[in-house]
């Protein structure tokens, strides 16, 4: 059962309608028990990345989940097994967070029934868990960025998805925030809860905080794939942002810190 | 208090139906009514009596036309504002209500008097619908914008067609019938085989919005999200969107263009028992029946001519929307 890596991509491509090339000839893993950190500019193709791995688009080359390929999983069984939490984004009805989070269950369900009671147990006991059992009654837009980041983690966990796919979880919260966000995976990973997380980030120290590996894309292409210490140094993010780095150790990890 | 209101909408619908028989320009005892009731639920109806014919030939087919109406327009619009993700989406976006009255114009103006308007406007409802998803899928692949957006431009174009309708009508008394049909009155389908016709199309239709329900709300996140839950977004939308149309139209083709309750109806559910799918699609239901059936009492009983109940929908409900958001509004914005 165990499968290692549990995201394998190689040489994948993907352009829109024939267009330029969003992404050309990707390649990395993603193994068990491992954060791995998306790096690039705006329009580097990280959320395209993303989407193919959840199914929505569809690209050439390997795309392999858990060893199967990706085309041959059908949507609800890919949901069990990849949860995503999207860029923080306009919700139109003010719904509670339990509705919310129990919103996870969707896919251990066909389309005309309704969630049951162990459902709602199985909510309320993730969001007791991550400390928002607080929060289970309020409206989703009454909360707080970084409660509502919260909630969208929750929704996943309910979900009982096994890996997690994060669209720039933190890059609209602030560093308090962010460090719980980040710490949360983290420990969600340790605790062996999820198998492991892809996240894209748009900070380099968040990314050499917290990722176990470092995925940098430029202009569709990997820059440099490998642990934080290989991928992230400093003359490779200068070339890619255009901003000097510097490096500083801190705690056995390196650090990156731009020369202002 | 959800709970409360939850219980009093469920009742208000059969409520409202028993007192508006007590309703009408011909006084009839409550007492008799009920008789008269009672009488028909036990097979034996006793139509000698004028009381008898009048409740059960004139007003219960009205007021169960009604009911019926307020019903399709309320679940319809409470299911497409949830997969459209918009509040202000109405069961008249999909290009239904211009399609009917095209078809309408038509018919009254153009087609001889034994091909039934209804049949004609829901024929052209339909075809409207058909062109609008025929547009959104070929150039948006299903999206909510093209739908909306191929809406809009379908809508256009039948107004258009409208008008050239109007312009044309051989006889000015035929634009009149026009106008009124598009006033929107439950008279014209207060007959019984109206009725059974409404029924079988709007009941089956809308126990399928109500059984799917929560997967409403799992279209209400956006494609992306409904995605990474399992659903197949374009398919589900367009699968409950048909749904929705045929409901609109079998109500929209028998009554004319009744505003504002499929709008408004959805917003004083949420807003009295929240906004979870689950419960605007069930509520929806009873409170559109309810309120549609209370609007034609009074379009009945305000003045000794009927008022087109399109207008009364209208002006009853911009004040009560106000009201609510005035009280509740806190969540929206």
């Amino acid at each position: 059962m165990e499968v290692n890596p549990i995201i394998e991509v190689e040489g994948l491509s993907f352009s829109y309608n024939g267009g330029e090339k969003v992404l050309d000839n990707v390649s990395f893993e993603l193994h068990k028990g491992e954060i791995l950190g998306v790096l690039g500019p705006n329009g580097a193709g990280k959320t395209t990345l993303l989407k193919i791995l959840l199914g929505i688009l569809r690209g050439t080359g390997t795309v392999k989940v858990l060893g199967t390929d990706i085309s041959s999983i059908p949507p609800k069984r890919l949901a069990k097994i990849i949860g995503y939490v999207p860029q923080e984004h306009h919700i139109v009805f003010p719904y509670k967070v339990i509705d919310y989070v129990l919103m996870g269950r969707a896919p251990h369900h066909g389309m005309f029934s309704l969630p049951s009671r162990k459902d709602y147990d199985k909510a309320y006991r993730v969001l007791d868990d991550l400390g928002l059992g607080s929060l289970a009654d309020k409206a989703i837009t009454e909360i707080s960025g970084g409660q509502f980041q919260l909630v969208l983690i929750a929704r996943t966990l309910v979900q009982e998805a096994r890996i997690l796919l994060m669209d720039e979880p933190v890059s609209h919260l602030d560093i308090s925030n962010a460090v719980k966000t980040m710490s949360l995976i983290r420990k969600l990973v340790e605790e062996e809860r999820i198998l492991g997380a892809m996240v894209t980030l748009h900070d380099p120290l968040m990314a050499s905080l917290y990722c176990d590996k470092i995925l940098l894309l430029n202009k569709g292409r990997v820059e440099t794939y490998g642990s934080p210490r290989e991928a992230l140094n400093p003359e490779r993010l200068s070339q890619v942002y255009g901003v000097d780095f510097d490096i500083i150790k801190y705690n056995n990890r390196y650090i990156l810190v731009p020369i202002i | 208090m959800e709970n409360i209101y939850k219980i009093l909408i469920v009742f208000s619908l059969p409520a409202a139906i028993v007192l508006s028989l007590f309703i009408g320009p011909y006084p009839i005892p409550p007492a008799k009514v009920l008789q008269i009731l009672f009488n028909a639920l036990t097979l034996n109806p006793q139509l000698g009596s004028a009381a008898a014919r009048i409740v059960l030939y004139y007003r219960l087919p009205r007021v169960l036309a009604a009911a019926l109406i307020g019903i399709a327009l309320s679940i319809s619009g409470a299911s497409l504002q949830c997969m459209m993700r918009n509040p202000l989406v109405s069961p008249y976006i999909l290009g239904i209500t211009s399609g009917a009255a095209l078809g309408a114009a038509i018919a009254l103006a153009f087609l001889p008097l034994f091909i039934p308007v209804e049949l004609v406007a829901m024929i052209t409802a339909i075809v409207a619908y058909l062109i609008v998803v025929a547009i959104a899928w070929g150039w948006g692949r299903g999206s909510i914008i093209s739908l909306v957006l191929s809406g809009v431009v379908v809508n256009a174009l039948f107004s258009a067609g409208l008008s050239l309708a109007e312009y044309f009508a051989p006889t000015p008394d035929k634009v009149a019938a026009i106008v009124f049909w598009l006033m929107g009155d439950v008279g014209q389908a207060g007959q019984w085989p109206d009725i059974i016709r409404m029924t079988l199309i709007i009941i089956p239709c809308s126990i399928v919005l109500v059984m799917a329900r929560w997967r409403l709300n799992i279209l209400s996140l956006g494609d992306d999200e409904a995605r990474s839950l399992g659903a197949n977004p374009v398919l589900e939308r367009l699968f409950f969107a048909s749904v929705a149309a045929l409901i609109t139209a079998s109500a929209v083709s028998y009554a004319g263009i009744i505003g504002w309750v499929g709008l408004l109806v959805p917003h004083i559910v949420r807003l009295m028992v929240g906004s979870d799918s689950r419960q605007v699609i069930t509520y929806s239901f009873f409170l559109g029946g309810t309120y549609l059936v209370l609007a034609d009492d009074l379009s009945r009983a305000m003045t000794s001519q009927i008022i087109p109940l399109g207008i009364l929908t209208t002006i009853m409900g911009a004040p009560i929307l106000i009201i609510l958001l005035r009280r509740a509004g806190k969540a929206w914005r």
